[in-house]
């Protein structure tokens, strides 16, 4: 049969953000898939040059729209590394703990996402958005905004949570938790779910790493490495958790890797919420001249929701003289191709619905 | 009670229609056809928004709000505006095919709807082969949509007709087979004969396995989910809708009530006892209610459900329905026949 070639996108009701894929078929299957990037772009690695350091990080959130604070952190931590400036203890809770509500509400939305990629019709999608929100109402109440935060400082955070955060979380865990019990329930005993994701997009434990996808991606399929465990930052070197991994590396284990590793979010918010030291957690009030960096070259490598992200920082006097990003959404991307090569037309959009990707962060 | 008299008599199509006098022939068919619109449309157009109400309910929305009371006459202002909206004209494919196509197909599903009774005097033509008749009609519809999908040139829509025609080898065996059962229970494949011959006990207790069967083959009939692959958004954006803008998709809208209605009144006639109920109520509320509950079932399961792949239909029509339907046939034979 000839190969028709199709051009899905780059306005497409499930390429979550602007992509183009150019799908060869052979009648539904697929032969190749060529992703096009770029619409995206917004040149934010040469704006940063032009910005003092802390004129940069409302740009870095607008990398990943769904979990803005994660790569806004990871910037803000380069550029404390590049000054020498120690993090404050209790900041250094706070920021954990909102690193990993951000991980819940980032994994709801994948969830979401997924499920609608495999024709709900909204349902899910819907349901992870009411809790996603409860999430941002806890985020908001702690940095003071929903979606954009813009909280880190160096040194700290622009405020200190309320005497009334701590009951408001716990209580907002607890919820979490049951909920989550109540879509593994819902999704995962629906046959037509299950035979839609095992043993679909297979990526093998040996592609992932040839590929350099990282996050829950690589989780699923087999390598347990997670860049809180593996290169500690903050206070996790403390903190019991286990990074969720399975084997399988299909459509069903990236979906369960996210469910899993929402679980464990929680178990750290609340360890961290119960062993939260006293003292001053806000940083350094934000001015357009700031310390001098001591280092030339600063590194920071974080755990996203979507994998690791890795900031290459060269430092100028009160500016950054380069910002190299590595994106894990930009590598994830480059596994679509080996993933969906002989599954079916439809389980394309499974497939890009698992890698839980962010454009804005591809392209950058 | 004289006036209810009347108007039974006036209702009374064929009395209408036994009359010699064309003039009379002429007025039966035209408060025939007034009737049918307004029970088509009434529950089309209710539906609709029920379907909008229900699943926006399971999905911790409001629905429309804003026009109308609760929202009533969205639908309506939703029409408007896409009849408002630019036709966007082809470019390559067959003019003609795009044309006629679609407005083909609304007019065979009103066909079918003009050949299904609605009570015992409100029918067009008591057909001796009413249910072959209406399955028969009914399995042109795939036929119609790859023509209206081919018509466009569209890739999308090209996809989406190859979809048409593999799931159709997954469902019209199993309809068919069903529809042979429910011949050999009552004897006769008129719909009116069907009905009376469920005077005792609805055919859904005689045949809960055919029940099931044609309930998941009519989803499957018309497009609804989990069997949406012909029209899947998340995939092939509308499959094969895809080219068709403003009037002619205002169009497919109407198509999509006009299936509903025809799904549910079917499964109601064909299982549930039409309109025989109790004498409250005339003949035709029964039926319009128990085609009503029947299509919040069928939105229920668009609420909930995931749509299932194409090579998945194809397994599940061969490896579980057609062999259903087959036991379903030896039961009925065995229990109502030998």
């Amino acid at each position: 049969m000839p190969v028709t070639r199709i051009n899905i996108g780059p306005v497409h009701p499930s390429t979550h953000g602007v992509i183009r894929l150019e799908v060869d078929l052979d009648g539904d299957t697929i032969v190749d898939v060529e992703p096009h990037i770029g619409f995206l772009h917004r040149g934010v690695e040469k704006l940063v040059e032009t910005r003092m350091y802390m004129q940069c990080p409302p740009y870095m959130e607008k990398l990943d729209y769904v979990a803005p604070m994660a790569f806004n952190e990871a910037y803000v931590s380069a550029v404390e590394a590049a000054m020498g400036i120690e993090v404050k203890e209790r900041a250094q809770y706070l920021r954990t703990m909102l690193l990993e509500l951000q991980r819940i509400a980032s994994h709801l939305f994948g969830i979401g996402t997924l499920c609608n990629d495999l024709g709900q019709m909204f349902t899910v999608f819907m349901w992870a958005f009411k809790d996603r929100d409860i999430v941002l109402d806890l985020l908001q109440e702690a940095a003071g905004s929903r979606m954009f935060y813009v909280n880190m400082r160096l040194g700290g955070l622009n405020q200190d949570i309320g005497p009334e955060f701590h009951g408001h979380a716990m209580k907002v865990m607890d919820y979490m938790e049951r909920r989550i019990g109540e879509y593994e329930d819902y999704i995962e005993k629906n046959p037509i779910f299950m035979e839609r994701m095992r043993g679909v997009g297979v990526l093998s434990a040996e592609q992932a790493k040839n590929l350099g996808v990282t996050g829950p991606v690589l989780r699923a399929s087999g390598v347990n490495f997670d860049a809180r465990k593996n290169n500690p930052y903050y206070i996790y070197s403390k903190l019991n958790f286990n990074p969720k991994v399975l084997t399988s590396g299909d459509n069903f284990a990236r979906y369960k890797v996210k469910m899993l590793e929402m679980r464990e979010s929680i178990r750290i918010v609340r360890s961290v919420l119960e062993s939260l030291p006293g003292g001053d957690a806000l940083g350094m009030p934000v001015k357009l001249r700031s310390p001098n960096p001591a280092n030339r070259i600063a590194t920071s490598s974080r755990e996203l929701p979507r994998g690791e992200v890795f900031m290459y920082l060269v430092a100028d006097p009160q500016k950054p003289y380069r910002l190299s990003i590595r994106s894990p959404n930009f590598i994830n991307l480059a596994a679509l191709r080996h993933m969906s090569k002989g599954a079916r037309m439809a389980d394309l959009f499974a497939i890009m619905g698992s890698l839980d990707l962010v454009m804005g962060g591809v392209d950058r | 009670m004289l006036a209810n008299d009347l108007i039974n008599n006036i209702l009374n199509i064929s009395f209408w229609m036994s009359s010699p006098s064309l003039l009379y022939n002429a007025i039966g068919a035209i408060i025939y056809l007034i009737m049918v619109f307004i029970i088509f449309s009434v529950f089309g157009y209710t539906v609709g928004w029920l379907e909008r109400k229900l699943i926006a309910r399971v999905q911790y929305r409001h629905g429309p709000t804003y026009v109308g009371m609760w929202g009533i006459l969205q639908n309506m202002a939703d029409l408007i505006k896409l009849l408002s909206k630019q036709e966007v004209s082809l470019a390559k494919g067959s003019r003609l095919l795009y044309a006629i196509s679609l407005p083909l197909m609304l007019s065979f599903s009103i066909f079918i709807i003009l050949l299904i009774p609605y009570s015992p005097a409100l029918q067009a033509t008591n057909l001796g082969l009413g249910l072959i008749a209406v399955f028969t009609i009914i399995s042109f519809m795939p036929l119609l949509l790859f023509m209206t999908a081919v018509a466009t040139g569209n890739k999308f829509a090209g996809i989406s007709a190859q979809r048409s025609v593999l799931i159709l080898l997954s469902y019209e065996i199993p309809t068919l087979m069903v529809i042979a059962a429910i011949g050999m229970l009552s004897n006769s494949y008129s719909l009116q004969s069907i009905v009376s011959a469920q005077s005792q006990f609805y055919y859904v207790v005689l045949m809960p396995i055919g029940f099931v069967i044609l309930f998941i083959t009519l989803l499957a009939e018309f497009e609804r989910p989990p069997f949406d692959l012909k029209e899947a958004d998340s995939e092939l954006i509308a499959g094969w809708l895809t080219d068709y803008s403003s009037p002619y998709y205002a169009l497919s809208l109407f198509l999509d009530y006009a299936r509903m209605f025809l799904g549910s009144v079917i499964l109601a006639i064909l299982f549930f006892g039409g309109w025989s109920g109790p004498s409250i109520a005339p003949p035709l509320f029964w039926l319009i209610a128990k085609a009503f509950i029947i299509a919040i079932f069928i939105i229920m399961v668009r609420a909930t459900t995931f749509r299932m792949r194409i090579d998945r239909v194809l397994r599940f029509g061969w490896l579980w329905l057609i062999p259903l339907s087959l036991i379903n046939i030896v039961i009925t034979y065995i229990l109502f026949i030998a």
